[in-house]
């Protein structure tokens, strides 16, 4: 079960990263970045 | 020249993107670094009475090496006698009833029956601290020489040790609750050897009072100065002439108490599932601590240790205070002496109910001396072993 949520917050973190490299607006790659904080404190911080 | 612009455009937003990234990774270290902190266990040093320490998952082996394994601290006196357990830290964000257990291991000695104390009884909710709240992560106190931090946690079991939580929780005693109480100790008695982590640790304490034929159990609890159960003595019907005799034993020593039934269909909380599934005599105690309170200004640490707190002041001005709330607060060291107050009458009148119960004590610490002196006298340096 945790297995699979890592998965899922491991692709969801990776799909992040891409759309922080791919768009072109600052705001926007902002809000990515702060998403993507609490997507990898989960990932890697998970017991 | 437009193919120049373009590279130059994209190695812009590369760099932006890459900047974007290091700041990620910063804010996840010193975030993840603060967070992991919190697991770090304070400091806690036993007087030399101390006869055993040892952890939880005595009562129950499949808790080893989880969150809630917390540490178990027994006193025992060379003569036989009665059996105490008391509980602190319950609730994590109600510090009065893990300080009032720690001043008790650092100064206790028992000349005769066994004492059993768990400073902190939900050891995975010392580990968050509801960052809705903003609730500080630790506070001070002084020591003998030197200052002790102590952790400042959460009311339930950290999420991150046990989640999801269900929609509606139906405790093992059959009471149905909120989905975030299923991570609440106070709502998991009797608790379930299979269940979840909140549940293991109900059920692992049920066992230590079955086995240790724990004669009273005391739940050291705190409660907003705004909810009626306060500065109260909650006890289980078996427990009704233990309770009345150390009121009014209380009263004469200035420490105003109320007495509270456990309601018997309020199910899954200590004084209820104590007393029904075991033959000890259950009592919870209650302190007003306004840091715990939804009426509270701005959290901090001299919230937690002053208890001053203007909301408060005007709240009990209006009336929509159950306890007197004035200029003064009230802080950490009164509501941790009334705990021990409360605590040594109990145990007092334990043995003159039962004298085959009996549980002789020395250097307890003094409740008029901890609210004259404050905790200085009666902590430990934060340096030096034992």
């Amino acid at each position: 079960m945790r297995i699979i949520y890592q998965l899922i917050l491991l692709w969801l973190s990776l799909n992040l990263i891409l759309y922080l490299f791919r768009e072109k607006r600052f705001s926007y790659q902002l809000s990515a970045a702060l998403v993507l904080i609490l997507f990898l404190l989960r990932l890697l911080l998970i017991k | 020249m437009k193919l120049t612009s373009e590279k130059q455009m994209n190695k812009f937003h590369l760099g932006i993107s890459l900047g974007l990234l290091l700041l990620v990774g910063l804010i996840c270290f010193l975030t993840g670094r603060s967070f992991l902190s919190l697991h770090q266990e304070e400091p806690i040093f036993p007087s030399a009475g101390l006869t055993r320490q040892f952890r939880l998952s005595h009562y129950l082996p499949n808790l080893s090496h989880t969150p809630g394994d917390t540490r178990v601290y027994l006193f025992e006196g060379q003569e036989k006698g009665g059996n105490i357990l008391i509980l602190g830290g319950t609730h994590p964000n109600e510090p009065a009833g893990f300080i009032a257990t720690v001043v008790l291991i650092e100064n206790l000695k028992v000349k005769k029956g066994r004492i059993f104390l768990i400073p902190q009884a939900n050891l995975s909710g010392f580990t968050h601290n509801d960052p809705f709240e903003a609730n500080p992560q630790r506070f001070f106190l002084p020591a003998r020489q030197g200052i002790r931090w102590f952790r400042y946690g959460s009311r339930l079991t950290n999420p991150v040790h046990q989640w999801p939580d269900p929609t509606t929780y139906t405790n093992p005693a059959g009471q149905k609750l909120a989905g975030t109480e299923s991570r609440n100790l106070n709502r998991a008695y009797p608790g379930q050897p299979k269940g979840s982590l909140t549940e293991k640790v109900a059920w692992a304490i049920i066992q230590l009072i079955k086995s240790e034929n724990i004669h009273l159990a005391i739940d050291l609890h705190e409660a907003a100065p705004e909810y009626p159960v306060i500065n109260a003595m909650v006890f289980h019907e078996r427990a009704a002439e233990l309770a009345a005799m150390a009121l009014m034993d209380l009263q004469m020593e200035g420490f105003d108490f109320r007495l509270e039934a456990s309601p018997p269909n309020l199910r899954g909380l200590s004084h209820r599932e104590w007393g029904d599934n075991t033959s000890a005599l259950a009592v919870l105690l209650e302190t007003a601590n306004a840091s715990h309170g939804r009426l509270k200004g701005k959290p901090s640490v001299a919230l937690i240790v002053e208890g001053r707190d203007n909301n408060y002041v005007r709240a009990a001005k209006l009336g929509r205070l159950f306890v007197p709330y004035d200029e003064r607060g009230i802080p950490l060291s009164r509501r941790v002496a009334r705990h021990l107050a409360a605590v040594k009458t109990l145990a007092s009148y334990l043995g003159e109910l039962f004298p085959h119960q009996k549980v002789e004590f020395s250097d307890y610490p003094s409740p008029q001396e901890l609210l004259q002196q404050g905790f200085q006298p009666f902590l430990h340096s934060p340096r030096q072993e034992r």
